[in-house]
């Protein structure tokens, strides 16, 4: 089922060749009318968009901000520099170099094969300790961490001139050992390109952009986003060492300040100027800055001729100076943050459009009703007899006060279980202590045998608990189909023997027509729908749903009662539901546990619950009273 | 022994500096979320008044002051110019609008000023020393321990005695909450931008004295000091700033000396490292900060 050939690898690359097809035209035309003066700022765009392509991989996938990248690009451009200079160079600059480096001559492919060995040690290591505060302390500390990377490479290149030939003298080829072809850039940008478009339609590219959109959901449904985070990492590192030897090997030399502040500027400018979601983002931004900068720069000096048309900057030029272009650079920057923090193209890719514009051309068929196709759960391959989910005495304190005071319950396989209770009851914190969000402080819950008190909650996802949520957390950008889809991703890796009927859970959740919609475009109702259709695609041996029709009039209520009931049995799944709703959970539940200040007060059928004296205290409150 | 004490007191003076700027980003990331990495272009433009001032003759004492109040008016502009816009905006908006007010800023000094490193006098005590028994203590160091004490507890008295200092920190807490309780939004804001300016410029002041020249890229290691030091220190914890700036320094100065002299000049680096494995045990920092998310 995924990947698809044409959709996920057929497409993506075309679009990739055709994209650079049309930037390298550019660059060539301008160079025809130009001439030499312009070759080597085509040369230094083509090198530019390598490594801005690298660096979209990691931030555009994950959302976070990373200075660091032209930090591991400096690890590589080094590691190349120590490696491809001949011995008879490197004994003028760096006589001292450690390691027996000085004999060390490798040619120009291993050591760029060398370079990324090193780079991505180094970024494994920074790796965990971003992964790992990122998902404690938010993307905010990822970025300081990647800043900090940037900041100390730099240091380290300007100390320890034994290997680095330090600030001033650097690390140069022999006069016209230099980079003098441009074929090996061409190559490597199209790689870049076609790896970072298939990277994103790859299955742990999308679980990234998953984690970006919301980071709880994803983890809830089953995707952890260390791993997702650190592989689009490496990869990113991969390309970026690949463009910064490259580039190293066409200035000829080194220095510290190659790889620092302005060329992070440069290149983070450039790939949010064009977009950073998005590859074709990236390759226009690098265009569009490139131009711009080039402007900048000649404006600065005194005036310049384009294309017959001439620009005299004379009476301006207390404010055109030199050095314009990191003005430029820098107001680039804040005015698309301020302005369009998207970019030029938004997460726009020109493959995408492509296969939109081709697809529409063939009707889909309205897929198979779900009855048909289902079900889809485990009992292939696990034996479901007893795989009750059982929740025991669970305490949660929040401060001082405690959420949840000893409450547990049962829900057999086939079940659809009720918890009802007054707002602050507790309702939300057990579901959150379930699926692994909040920590408990005493009890234990366990599905069949297995315990998962304390797992995290992928590990949780993963066992067979899907929750949905009070407030809706769909991934807004995405479509409803890809919502969907993603699930289905994860339940074929995670949930062995699972095939959901991606299409046909769509159309049971009433979503077919709008399957190609926005999550985030949809109204209310469709939402709630979409939710529950993309947690029953995870194949789930028990589905949690928080409040599914808070904020729904009567009829549409009453609706959701056969539309759940229907597809739990449709993927075999059992139901925890809670509410505060009466009518709503007397009418969809075989049992219902009532909790009240974080204990179970009382467990039945509806009918046995409607009656206890203590229900009615509890949940009519002053009603009641009156009644006595 | 002595060699350590020594140590400490001149960890201590290099910490100091680092809480103050640490703490000023702690107080503009309380409220708005915004790690402020355009913080040292405070400590840029009162180098540039420095330079200015201390060229036409004028006496540091007078300087200090119009230090401090460049560096307040700076931060008030940058928020109503860059910051207001993008207020509620995701992290990675906020940063890099912060970036690029960075740049805009070291840009400007770099176009219209020079692009060279500038000198300017520097106080005369700012090297003299006196003797403890057998330690050698800065003059330099000593004032700006005081100092810097005498800052944190202006501030803690500001953060816990006055209106606005509750307001701050219940904006802080929880921003939405305390805009509902009446908390004025653009008054918390500005005020913790001034709060940050006013603890930049202090900072900004002994950073100069000791440095002694100017040059447009100045603001970048101030700027990393003082955010590393929060990050250390548990984002969005005041406490947990003052703690990782004081932390930042102590280690930067026992590990200057300590180091074998071959790997002395890579303490930056060495330092990197043993901050990457904090990380790695100790994701949320020194001092944890309990977030509430709402499900």
């Amino acid at each position: 089922m995924f990947p698809r050939p044409g959709r996920d690898i057929g497409f993506p690359i075309a679009g990739c060749a055709l994209l650079f097809a049309v930037f390298l035209a550019g660059g060539l035309i301008y160079e025809s009318f130009q001439g030499r003066a312009a070759e080597r700022l085509v040369t230094v765009m083509l090198i530019d968009a390598i490594i801005v392509l690298g660096i979209q991989i990691y931030v555009g996938n994950t959302g976070v901000l990373s200075f660091g990248h032209i930090g591991f690009g400096a690890i590589a451009g080094y590691a190349f520099a120590v490696f491809a200079i001949s011995p008879e160079e490197k004994l003028k600059r760096i006589p001292d170099a450690p390691f027996g480096l000085n004999d060390v001559l490798l040619n120009p492919a291993l050591a760029v094969a060398v370079a990324i060995g090193v780079t991505v040690v180094v970024a494994l290591v920074v790796g965990i300790g971003l992964a790992r505060s990122g998902a404690e302390s938010g993307a905010v500390a990822a970025t300081v961490i990647t800043l900090a990377l940037l900041f100390v490479t730099h240091e380290v290149a300007r100390n320890w001139p034994d290997l680095t030939g330090g600030n001033r003298a650097g690390l140069t080829f022999k006069v016209g050992a230099a980079l003098d072809s441009r074929l090996p850039i061409y190559l490597c940008l199209l790689g870049a390109l076609i790896l970072a478009r298939l990277f994103a339609q790859s299955r742990s590219g999308k679980l990234a952009v998953a984690a970006r959109e919301d980071n709880l959901a994803a983890r809830a449904m089953g995707v952890n986003p260390l791993v997702q985070q650190t592989a689009a990492l490496l990869i990113s590192v991969v390309v970026v060492s690949v463009g910064s030897s490259l580039r190293v090997y066409e200035n000829g030399s080194i220095l510290p300040d190659d790889f620092f502040f302005n060329y992070t500027l440069l290149t983070l400018a450039m790939l949010i100027v064009g977009g950073r979601n998005s590859v074709t983002g990236a390759l226009v931004g690098v265009a569009v800055m490139t131009v711009g900068r080039e402007l900048a720069r000649r404006l600065g000096q005194d005036g310049f001729e384009v294309f017959g048309l001439s620009l005299d900057a004379g009476p301006l030029d207390w404010i055109f100076r030199e050095n314009l272009q990191t003005v430029f650079l820098g107001l680039a920057m804040l005015g698309f943050m301020i302005f369009r923090s998207d970019g030029l193209l938004g997460d726009w890719e020109l493959d995408a459009w492509l296969w939109r514009r081709w697809r529409r051309r063939i009707p889909e068929d309205q897929p198979e009703p779900l009855a048909e196709v289902a079900p889809v759960g485990l009992h292939a391959e696990v034996d479901r007899e007893g795989a009750a989910l059982e929740v025991h005495d669970l305490a949660v304190d929040f401060g001082g006060f405690r959420a949840l005071d000893g409450a547990g319950l049962t829900v057999a396989p086939d079940e659809v279980v009720g918890l009802i209770g007054p707002n602050g009851a507790g309702k939300t914190t057990l579901v959150n202590v379930i699926t692994g969000i909040v920590e408990p402080s005493a009890g234990w819950f366990k599905l069949g045998e297995r315990e998962l008190t304390g797992a995290p909650s992928h590990d949780i996802a993963r066992a067979g608990l899907l929750r949905t949520f009070q407030n809706l957390r769909l991934f807004g950008a995405s479509t409803v189909r890809q919502n969907v889809e993603l699930a289905a991703r994860v339940a074929v890796q995670h949930r062995p023997g699972s095939h959901p009927p991606v299409d046909a859970l769509i159309a049971e959740a009433g979503l077919w027509d709008v399957r190609d919609r926005r999550a985030r475009e949809l109204d209310y109702g469709s939402a709630r729908r979409l939710e529950l259709a993309r947690a029953a695609a995870m194949a789930p041996a028990y589905l949690l749903l928080d409040e599914p029709t808070s904020g729904m009039s009567d009829a549409e209520s009453a609706e959701m009662i056969g539309r759940i009931r229907h597809m739990a049995a449709a993927v075999d799944a059992g139901v925890l539901v809670i509410d505060h709703d009466l009518n709503f959970i007397t009418g969809i539940s075989d049992r219902i546990y009532v909790l009240d200040q974080g204990q179970v007060i009382s467990a039945g059928t509806p009918d046995e619950v409607q009656a206890d004296p203590a229900v009615r205290a509890a949940y009519l409150g002053a009603e009641s009273d009156a009644a006595r | 022994m002595t060699e350590l004490a020594q140590n400490l007191i001149d960890g201590l003076g290099r910490g100091s500096i680092y809480a103050l700027l640490a703490l000023g980003v702690a107080v503009v990331f309380g409220v708005m979320h915004l790690l402020n990495f355009a913080h040292g272009e405070l400590i840029t433009v009162g180098g540039y008044v420095a330079l200015w001032t201390l060229g036409a003759g004028w006496s540091w004492y007078i300087v200090t002051p119009l230090i401090v109040l460049s560096a307040v008016l700076t931060s008030l502009a940058i928020e109503r110019v860059a910051f207001s816009r993008v207020r509620g905006s995701s992290d990675f908006t906020l940063l890099l609008t912060s970036f690029g007010v960075h740049f805009v800023i070291s840009a400007i000094f770099l176009l219209y000023v020079s692009a060279s490193v500038k000198p300017f006098d520097r106080p005369s005590w700012v090297t003299n020393t006196y003797s403890v028994g057998p330690l050698n203590i800065e003059v330099y160091d000593t004032v700006v321990i005081l100092v810097t004490v005498l800052t944190l507890i202006g501030t803690t008295l500001l953060l816990q005695r006055t209106m606005f200092g509750l307001s701050l920190r219940a904006a802080a807490a929880d921003f939405d909450t305390a805009r509902l309780m009446g908390v004025r939004s653009d008054t918390v804001i500005r005020g913790a931008f001034a709060l940050s300016g006013l603890l930049a410029g202090i900072a900004g002041v002994f950073w100069l004295m000791r440095a002694g020249s100017i040059s447009p890229g100045a603001g970048i290691t101030p700027m990393l000091k003082g955010v590393l030091a929060a990050l250390i220190g548990g984002l969005g914890s005041l406490r947990g700033a003052v703690i990782g700036g004081l932390a930042l320094g102590l280690a930067e100065v026992l590990l200057r000396s300590r180091l074998p002299d071959s790997i002395a000049s890579l303490t930056e680096g060495v330092v990197f490292l043993l901050i990457a494995l904090l990380f790695i045990f100790r994701p949320q920092g020194l001092v944890t900060v309990k977030h509430a998310v709402r499900v």
